[in-house]
């Protein structure tokens, strides 16, 4: 038991005291907030605060006053000047004064008709603003927890007909749980895997392995080292959801991202009793797949075949939305390499019969325990093959392999 | 009781017969050469016996009995693929492979300190393994061989990429190893190596076992009725009962024809009025029975 712990803690130092790991915990929240700051500001760029005029000729608002401004908006929005004529707002639609004007025309507030003269420069945000300004002014007079409601609009709930599942409708976190849940563990899985792989391949190509082997035994050698690269994964896995829950804290005081307060937990326990097992089962497949491949690059590419399968629910994710006890949505939960993402995400929108989930974990737990069994064994008949690959037919011949 | 008891082991890879029948003994306090041509079938004797491969028949017993995890411990292995982790310092690297030998932490360090020292690699020891030379690697693969002080060590060409000065530091080690009492199986080409080192030795060719004694029962087994001669006088060129005459200098090796002894040959030389300044049985050297071994096992294959 001592040594499986050496080895257990010297594969996860050799990882997380790279550059290259730390590099990698870094390079992903780096990515997203520069995907995001870019995002943000092609948005920015297409925004533009300056003056918008309006003509009113039928006074249909008395007294217009300027929206009071968000003061944690980090967009800005349109000031509204009026015009008494069209001929003066054109001119300084022309001479750039203004970079549009709207026409409230006769009938407005029967048909709701504006008329839009744009300039060259006008920002896509003067309509939504134009329409606040009008709702804001055409409220004007209305007590305040009126004109609230009617900005804010609704808090629609929808509940499943038996009554014991409801979803906030804007409750957007519980939707994209599962999916970012399901990026993070397909990214952490790769991770984890590719260094289990990684180090198994190397320790065949500088020839350690024949040392290793005759120190500790081969079940030993890879408990120490699946466990040890599981936790090289949780540790990034936890690191990042760190940096998302900082993002979280920071994000809703200047975008509007809806609820973030009503997280299940019951749909965190589904996520991690699925995860753990299918990570567990993986990770020993891409191990088994190093002591097989004769080099890392053979080895890398093998790997790259199991993401394939658990990015499947993605591709099905409307399917699972908009129909989550259809045959589409049930098979792929219960499909073990596909349940990771597809589980938890078909338990947003249903509830799922307990028999399902445990017959889901069950055998994703039977799955990834043959997982170790097969990589161990795999592991003890490829391990001092170089240049020739280990074939199924020897993988399950008895007898052809060091026992125990 | 032998320290390694090997019984008639055969494996086969597919239709290929690596090892086939082979049997031997390794003593404690001895060095054994396991000697034979490029894929004889040597590495995998060692790996059978080290219980990496399993045999298909025959049976190994280390340490009075077969393999276990507490055995190893007790075993320093020297493999023909050297390996060590080539990305961590020498120091650690070296004393994480010890600490899995069951050694303590404190003492594995202590331990290859003074290994480190003895190989003139202290200086070396924060620097990555990469970054030393070929040389410098094959030592630390040695101290990695018998820093835990194991009962039974197992090298592989030891000497493959040593130069002279540290060829005589190893075989010294070696033979202090001996004298404290371990088993030592030594694999390699160098016949020489084997001539100055080993006490007995097996040579394996095509997975079969082609002798096996002690170096100087194998070489009078294969000795031949011949005479080595040292004179400063020319020699006849045909004399009496000899066969061939092979000429180095003043040094002459006289091979016998059959039926006539060496005691006739003297009475020859020296009515011929020659001086002799040595005369003596000649003793084929290991290179040439390894030659001669192996050729004939090359003609019946």
């Amino acid at each position: 038991m001592k040594k499986f712990w050496l080895i257990f803690s010297q594969e996860y130092k050799r990882h997380v005291l790279r550059r290259r790991f730390i590099f990698a915990i870094l390079s992903m929240p780096i990515f997203v907030g520069f995907i995001a700051l870019v995002s943000f500001l092609s948005v920015r760029m297409q925004y533009n605060g300056s003056t918008v005029g309006y003509i009113d000729s039928y006074s249909i608002l008395s007294n217009p006053q300027p929206v009071p401004e968000k003061v944690s908006s980090l967009l800005p929005s349109a000031n509204f000047v009026a015009y008494s004529s069209e001929v003066a707002a054109r001119s300084d639609l022309n001479s750039e004064k203004i970079q549009a004007y709207f026409i409230l025309s006769k009938d407005y507030l029967s048909n709701g008709e504006v008329t839009l003269m744009k300039g060259k420069k006008a920002g896509s945000n003067i309509e939504s603003d134009f329409g606040s300004f009008l709702k804001y002014n055409l409220l004007a007079g209305q007590p305040a927890k009126v004109i609230n409601r009617l900005t804010l609009g609704n808090n629609l709930i929808v509940r499943s007909a038996d009554g014991t599942r409801e979803l906030a409708a804007n409750n957007w976190m519980a939707i994209a749980m599962p999916f970012i849940a399901g990026i993070l563990f397909i990214i952490a899985v790769n991770i984890s895997g590719g260094y289990l792989l990684q180090a198994v391949v190397e320790e065949k190509e500088n020839r350690t392995m024949e040392i290793l082997i005759t120190s500790v035994s081969p079940s030993q050698l890879m408990g120490g080292k699946v466990i040890a690269d599981l936790l090289v994964g949780l540790t990034e896995l936890t690191i990042w959801i760190g940096f998302f829950l900082i993002a979280l804290r920071f994000v809703p005081q200047w975008v509007s991202v809806g609820q973030t307060s009503n997280i299940d937990v019951s749909s965190v326990l589904l996520m991690v009793a699925t995860f753990l097992p299918a990570f567990v089962m993986i990770a020993a497949a891409m191990g088994a797949i190093g002591a097989t491949a004769t080099e890392a690059r053979e080895a890398q590419q093998i790997a790259g075949l199991f993401t394939l399968p658990i990015v499947v629910p993605f591709w099905f994710s409307s399917a699972i939305m908009f129909n989550p006890n259809g045959p589409i949505a049930l098979g792929l939960s219960m499909f073990p390499l596909t349940a990771p993402i597809a589980l938890p995400l078909r338990a947003v929108f249903t509830n799922i019969p307990l028999w399902q989930i445990v017959v889901t974990i069950g055998l994703l737990c039977a799955l990834a325990a043959f997982s170790v069994w097969l990589a161990g064994r795999v592991f003890r008949i490829g391990m001092l093959r170089y240049g020739k690959k280990v074939s199924f037919r020897e993988v399950f011949r008895p007898q052809s392999f060091q026992g125990k | 009781m032998p320290s390694i008891i090997v019984q008639n082991i055969v494996k086969n890879f597919g239709s290929y017969i690596a090892v086939d029948d082979v049997s031997f003994s390794v003593e404690a306090g001895e060095i054994f050469g396991l000697l034979g041509p490029n894929g004889a079938g040597k590495t995998t004797s060692i790996r059978i016996i080290l219980d990496i491969f399993k045999p298909d028949s025959g049976t190994v017993s280390i340490l009075g009995g077969p393999m276990s995890e507490e055995k190893k411990n007790n075993i320093g292995y020297l493999p023909e693929e050297r390996g060590l982790y080539q990305d961590i310092p020498l120091e650690r690297c070296l004393v994480y492979l010890a600490t899995l030998k069951g050694m303590e932490n404190s003492l594995a360090q202590e331990r290859v300190n003074k290994y480190l020292v003895r190989f003139d690699l202290i200086e070396w020891r924060k620097k990555k393994v990469k970054e030393l030379s070929k040389g410098m690697q094959q030592k630390a693969q040695l101290i990695t061989t018998l820093v835990h002080q194991p009962q039974i060590i197992v090298i592989d060409e030891p000497f493959s990429a040593l130069d002279p000065v540290n060829t005589q530091m190893v075989k010294d080690l070696l033979r202090e190893e001996r004298d404290s009492g371990k088993t030592i199986i030594m694999c390699t080409h160098q016949m020489h190596q084997v001539e100055e080192l080993c006490d007995r030795l097996v040579l394996i060719d095509h997975g079969q076992s082609m002798l096996y004694g002690t170096l100087h029962d194998v070489r009078k087994q294969f000795a031949k009725p011949a005479v080595a001669l040292s004179t400063p006088d020319p020699l006849p060129a045909l004399i009496p009962g000899v066969d061939s005459i092979k000429q180095e200098n003043s040094d002459y090796t006289l091979h016998l024809l059959p039926g006539h002894s060496t005691q006739e040959l003297l009475q020859t030389l020296v009515k011929a009025n020659i001086h002799i300044e040595k005369f003596e049985i000649a003793m084929p050297t290991l290179d040439e029975i390894f030659i001669d071994v192996v050729q004939k096992q090359g003609a019946v294959q």
